[in-house]
Order: structure tokens, then C-alpha cells, then sequence
């Protein structure tokens, strides 16, 4: 976590993950450009770098979509979203080559201006085979332009989160759009089914884990939890949550991280005010609750991240009974300082 | 605060669902047939010399 503005926050994790992407890149790049330029003599290098930038881009986007319901599924698969919006970046430059490399190839001969070309050259949007499929790509690098150049921590902060997640989920637009760019552009002049059965499983399996993802996790926002006395609801028992982690249950249509530390209990926001990361699947590391996506730290006794950091998540009232955690609904400010549970052997606390 | 971007991104995956199978299948479905050269009708004819007009 950062208190000032800074570049790039660059740590070994991040050094691997960039090393392991841009050498993933560059040789797809090659193998592809390599085997296309055997298969296809006639090929020009410019139609090759064109195909390699596109496929890649696009295989990569599936990557970049996959990754977030993959880790709610399982967590072996954080190590992946730590570094995703670098992934994202590399997107839209290959994409961006993908792009140049064809309106130099199809619209710069001419007597228009090269955009022009590309806005104006096919007007056929009534017709699915001929539609104009380049104006679907021309939007979704757009789209990618816009969050890749938005995605620092510095427009996280200025645009606030609410206001950056929603731009951010325009990637789905862009990925819609680029599925009609595949569809109605190379699957319409290429027709070797492999091209259409890779595509079509991309689209089945970017679907399918995000529905998988999310029919999870609604499971835990529908668990309606008991109330118990004084205006507390029964959370959870106090032997179901592991030491130094948390159990997350849904209050007031909120979630609730509960941790269990060093004898005692606290529930904080399952909110990181960095990305809206869960908080409840992170752990208790040197005394602060650690979000496991990008390592924002809290104090769970006051939701609040350790100085010099500013970052604040609410605070909730808890009670151990026979057992068995309590929790008042209502948050406290975030920021605000809840005295812990302690666990007695007796198993009731304050 | 997360509940309106789950409910959101349920929305937006659901639409998602409906609409990009459907794009997918109607532009294999509806694709052109592009014309296959023509087969010689006899394949054992000898080739015509270079710069020969047929």
C-alpha cells in the first residue's frame, strides 16, 4: 500500500509476474509468426503480426476475465490477480498493434484519412456476414485504452472506488464487443472449425466460471443469520473460525470479516478500501488483518491501516456466548475502536 | 457498498449469457459460403506450357 503518489510500487512478486507475462508474450509472438510464415508463404508480415497481436490480446483478455472468478473458487489462484492490471495493460498494447498494424494494412492507401477509412469504409449494419466488424474493435480498444491508462492507484483514489469499479467493468462491453469482432471478422473468411470450437469454448468458460463464482457467493449473502439477545444476530461458533483468520458471514446486506486472534475475536468491513478485495480471506499478519489481493493492512481492533496509512473499514460489536460469536448489525464509523472479544474457557466474554 | 456492484455484475453477466452465445452462433449460422475452385474435369490432362493461351 502506498500513502504517495509513485509509479510503480515494484516488489520481486510483481518483477516474476511481469518477467513471466512478457516472456509468455513474446513467445507466442514468435511461434506464431515462426509457424504462420511455414504455413502460410504467402502470408505478408504485416497480416502475420496482425493475426499474432490479435490472438494474443484476445487470449489474453480471456485470462484476465477468468482470473477473478477462479480465485473466488479457489485461493490457490491469488498469486494470479496480484499483478492483474499489468496483465490488462499488455492487453490493450497488443491490441493497440493489433490495430495500427490493420488500419495501416487496409486504410492508408487511400485518398481518406486512415480513421475515416475505418469509421466510414463499411456501413453494412444490417447484414451479419458483412457487418462491419472493425468498428467493433476500434470501441473495445477504446475501452481498454481507457482502463488501462486508469489503472494506477492514483485514478483508484481520485475517481474513489465506486466510480473506478464501475468504469472498470466496461471490460465486459469490450469483451462482448470483441467476441462480434471475432465472430463477424475472422470466423466469417476463415473457416477451419478449430478457430470457431477455441472461441467458442473461451466464451463457454469465461461464462461458466463467473456463473460458478457467483452462484457461490450468493450462497453466503442469502444465509440469513439468527437473532439473539440485546440486538445481536448469532454469527458462527467460535471453534468454526482458524486461528489468525476469519469466517465471513452476510449482516444487514453486508458482509462481515470475523478474525480470531490471540484469543480474542474482532469483525471488521469485508471491504479493502483499496479494491473492494476480501478482507475475510486474508489473515492476521503481524497483528493486521492482510487483504489477500494486494497486502492493504488494518488494525482489527479499529478497522483502521497502521500510520502512516489512512485507510479505514468499519468496526462491528461483538459478544461471545456459550460458544458462539455474536455480532451487532449496525457498523460502527470506520475507524472507530471495538474493545475484542476475549475467549474465556468458560466460553461467555464481552 | 459491494452489494450493488455484485448485484451489477450479476446483471451485466446475465445479459452477457442471453446475448453473446446467441451473436456467436448467428454469425456461424449465417456466415457466407465461400466459392471452392473447381475441380479440373480431367485432373490427368497434361499442363499447358508457360505463356500458352488455352
Amino acid at each position: 500500500m502506498s500513502h504517495q503518489y509513485q509509479a510503480i510500487g515494484w516488489n520481486r512478486q510483481k518483477r516474476v509476474y511481469d518477467v513471466v507475462v512478457l516472456t509468455g508474450v513474446a513467445l507466442y509472438i514468435a511461434l506464431f509468426i515462426g509457424f504462420g510464415a511455414l504455413l502460410f508463404p504467402y502470408a505478408t508480415a504485416e497480416t502475420l503480426i496482425i493475426r499474432a497481436a490479435g490472438s494474443a490480446a484476445f487470449l489474453l483478455l480471456h485470462v484476465v476475465l477468468c482470473i477473478g472468478p477462479l480465485c473466488r473458487l479457489d485461493s490457490r489462484f491469488l498469486p494470479l490477480l496480484y499483478n492483474r492490471r499489468h496483465l490488462g495493460v499488455v492487453t490493450f498494447l497488443l491490441g493497440a498493434v493489433h490495430g495500427i498494424f490493420a488500419i495501416i494494412q487496409f486504410h492508408s492507401l487511400g485518398d481518406k484519412d486512415p480513421l475515416v477509412s475505418l469509421l466510414t469504409s463499411n456501413q453494412n449494419f444490417g447484414s451479419l456476414p458483412d457487418f462491419p466488424f472493425q468498428q467493433l474493435g476500434f470501441l473495445a480498444l477504446w475501452i481498454l485504452f481507457l482502463m488501462a491508462a486508469t489503472s494506477h492507484d492514483f485514478w483508484l483514489r481520485n475517481l474513489t472506488p465506486p466510480i473506478w469499479k464501475t468504469l472498470h467493468m466496461l471490460v465486459y462491453v469490450a469483451y462482448a464487443l470483441l467476441i462480434g469482432h471475432v465472430t463477424l471478422g475472422l470466423l466469417q473468411s476463415e473457416t477451419n472449425p478449430v478457430l470457431a470450437i477455441a472461441t467458442g469454448t473461451g466464451l463457454v468458460t469465461v461464462l461458466g466460471l463467473h456463473f460458478a463464482a457467483g452462484s457461490r457467493e450468493r450462497v453466503v449473502d442469502l444465509k440469513k443469520l439468527n437473532p439473539a439477545g440485546k440486538g445481536f444476530v448469532d454469527a458462527c461458533s467460535v471453534e468454526s473460525i482458524p486461528e489468525k483468520c476469519a469466517a465471513v458471514v452476510s449482516v444487514s446486506g453486508e458482509r462481515v470479516a470475523i478474525f480470531k486472534f490471540d484469543g480474542k475475536i474482532s469483525a471488521i468491513s469485508n471491504v479493502c478500501r483499496h479494491q473492494n478485495g476480501p478482507l475475510g480471506e486474508g489473515k492476521i499478519i503481524d497483528g493486521c488483518v492482510t487483504c489477500p489481493w494486494h497486502g492493504y493492512q488494518y488494525l482489527p481492533e479499529t478497522g483502521a491501516s497502521p500510520p502512516p496509512f489512512t485507510e479505514k473499514v468499519s468496526t462491528f460489536q461483538t459478544q461471545i456466548v456459550d460458544g458462539r460469536v455474536w455480532i451487532d448489525p449496525k457498523p460502527k464509523a470506520p475507524g472507530t475502536r471495538v474493545e475484542p472479544s476475549r475467549i474465556s474457557e468458560a466460553g461467555v466474554s464481552s | 457498498m459491494i452489494q450493488p456492484l455484485r448485484k451489477t455484475h450479476r446483471r451485466i453477466f446475465l445479459a452477457l449469457a442471453l446475448l453473446l452465445p446467441l451473436l456467436f452462433l448467428s454469425g456461424l449460422a449465417f456466415r457466407h459460403s465461400w466459392p471452392t475452385p473447381a475441380k479440373p474435369r480431367n485432373s490427368a490432362a497434361p499442363p499447358l506450357p508457360p505463356a500458352a493461351t488455352p
